[in-house]
């Protein structure tokens, strides 16, 4: 098992479409960043404020959430459809011939990058973030004092998106298909239907991927998460535990049926 | 098995395998072993079914029907598949913007092999100038040797290459020759499919004949083609386009060989003799010959694949 996620892990840091979702991560984590700075409030005739209420200073902290919602799921489907569209699935399954080994072994390597993705962001509010809101007049420690309560729901929600988008890419396969169906998943349908559910059935449809893990990242993720967004004001999210619950059912329902359906099957 | 070769090998034991795609048989009821020390040619025209039985041993393609086993075990069951057996099956199984050597080195850790392996098959295929080079700019030989690498990653006892001189240059493909013997001389089991028969009958010691999913020979090279010696006839006549209808007519194996001369495979001359008379063709000359391998494959698939084989030569 060790030996199969070494292997992965040298996939991943070789493969391109992985340094894309971090080079993306970083920008997107600045601009949520500029958003709180911008919507912090409080002193007019300036354009950026420093933080002050507990939520901003949260949303501050957790300001990668709003790429990594979109951005890990993708990682992950690049994970296992990269094997498909290079055709390295032959070379993986002949050098590892147990299948659910080298599956086990790619959950624990997208389990490990979406953790480097949530590092990466961390890092954004640390060189960006807090100096600026340093210099507009807040104080730091009123920031880092938040770690402990945004840290682990953005790890956990990093890691079980990761899932969702491995599990869903072991189902779909095709690469372009599965990216844009997640990035049309996550960005648009989901905060459509969640919406329209809302606005004519006036039920909260908060089970869905992106909702269930803004449940388990908590504050930081209702108002800038990338699914929900603004959209998400309003409808009530699961407690933190359900919305793990339910994220880890999103991510290990297609990734059983992708596994018997698709990767189980001949490799011609 | 070569005289005095080191026994490190293992047999391959195909028993009764069978594989169906939807409607379609593509293996049916297969068995013969392969032994370790030799070179098995595994020959068959094109959709004969090589590949997937290939793959079938290697847990790739689930069998419908039977088995395939290394040393009486099923590959997925081996404590350290790629130590016993290393495999050449597509040259297109890369990553284009992996590096040679980081391929080799992803492959040696999926294995539990050391990095330092990546270096040592890369050097055995001579690739070590472009071990830093990205796949994606490979040529087709290149990607060869690399795929020949990635199976020698484990110093595997058993060798199976699928096509492995596709896209190889002549001095590729001697050199693969060469390699080959070198491993089967050392007692390894090496299994080759192909279709360039001329190119295996320098190489192989036994061969493996399907067409259609189905077993057609088996044995030596030297018992194979002694079985049929005598059975290639070649006619040199000025009526060779009406020949040819007569013989495909006859559903009797044939190859042009000149405007004016046509070779019969699998046939005697007691069964061409009256063929001939009865269609009334005028002979200048017709000559009985030792068959080769081209003839017994060509004999037993029923001339099919010689257009491949002569679109590749």
């Amino acid at each position: 098992m060790i030996n199969s996620i070494r292997a992965e892990l040298i996939k991943m840091r070789t493969m391109p479409g992985v340094w894309v979702t971090f080079g993306l991560a970083f920008p997107l984590a600045v601009l949520v960043i500029l958003g709180v700075l911008a919507g912090a409030g409080g002193f007019p005739g300036h354009t950026f404020y420093f933080v002050q209420t507990l939520r901003q200073r949260r949303e501050l902290l957790g300001a990668g959430y709003f790429g990594i919602e979109v951005l890990a799921p993708i990682m992950g489907v690049l994970c296992v459809t990269g094997e498909y569209r290079h055709k390295t699935i032959t070379t993986t399954l002949v050098l590892t011939p147990v299948r659910t080994r080298v599956l086990a072994a790619k959950v624990a390597v997208t389990a490990l990058w979406s953790v480097f993705l949530v590092l990466l962001t961390l890092v954004a509010v640390a060189v960006v973030a807090l100096p600026w809101n340093a210099a507009l007049g807040g104080v730091t420690s009123g920031v880092t004092d938040q770690v402990g309560a945004v840290v682990p729901g953005l790890l956990a929600s990093a890691i079980l998106l990761g899932l969702f988008g491995l599990g869903f890419g072991t189902l779909v396969k095709n690469q372009v298909a599965a990216i844009l169906l997640t990035i049309g998943g996550t960005l648009i349908l989901e905060s459509l239907l969640v919406a329209l559910v809302k606005a004519i059935l006036h039920y909260n449809l908060n089970w869905l991927p992106t909702a269930a893990g803004a449940a388990l990242a908590g504050d930081i993720a209702r108002g800038f998460g990338g699914g929900g967004g603004g959209m998400r004001e309003g409808v009530r999210l699961l407690t933190w535990w359900q919305g793990g619950l339910v994220m880890l059912l999103w991510g290990l329902v297609p990734l059983t049926i992708g596994y018997y359906t698709t990767f189980r099957r001949d490799v011609t | 098995m070569t005289a005095g070769a080191p026994t490190r090998g293992r047999p391959l034991e195909f028993s009764g395998i069978s594989k169906h795609f939807g409607p379609v048989l593509a293996v049916d009821d297969l068995s013969f072993t392969v032994e370790p020390g030799r070179v098995t040619g595994f020959l068959g025209p094109n959709g004969s079914g090589k590949t997937t039985t290939l793959r079938m041993l290697l847990g790739l393609v689930h069998p419908s029907a039977g088995t395939a086993t290394i040393g009486g075990r099923n590959y997925w069951d081996l404590d350290n598949p790629s130590s016993t057996v290393g495999a050449v099956l597509e040259a297109t199984s890369f990553h284009p913007a992996r590096r040679a050597r980081t391929h080799l080195v992803m492959a040696a850790r999926a294995g539990g092999h050391d990095d330092a392996r990546a270096d040592e098959v890369l050097e055995l295929v001579g690739l070590t100038g472009d071990a830093k080079r990205k796949v994606g700019g490979f040529s087709m030989g290149m990607r060869q040797r690399l795929e020949l690498a990635t199976a020698l990653i484990g110093d595997p006892d058993v060798l199976i290459l699928d096509e492995p001189s596709n896209g190889l240059d002549p001095q590729g493909i001697a050199w693969l020759r060469d390699f080959m013997r070198y491993l089967a001389g050392e007692g390894r089991t090496v299994l080759v499919s192909s279709h360039l028969l001329s190119e295996m009958a320098q190489t192989i010691d036994d061969a493996v004949i399907v067409s259609f999913g189905q077993l057609k020979a088996q044995g030596t090279l030297e018992q194979i083609t002694s079985n049929l010696t005598g059975v290639v006839m070649r006619a040199r006549t000025p009526e060779a386009d009406r020949l040819c209808g007569v013989l495909t007519g006859a559903h009797v194996a044939f190859r042009r060989l000149s405007h004016d001369e046509v070779a019969m495979d699998g046939v005697t001359p007691e069964q061409v003799g009256p063929l001939l008379a009865t269609n009334q063709i005028v002979l200048y000359e017709l000559t009985q010959e030792g068959a080769d391998l081209e003839s017994v494959f060509l004999s037993l698939t029923a001339g099919l694949g010689f257009g491949d084989v002569a679109a590749h030569e």
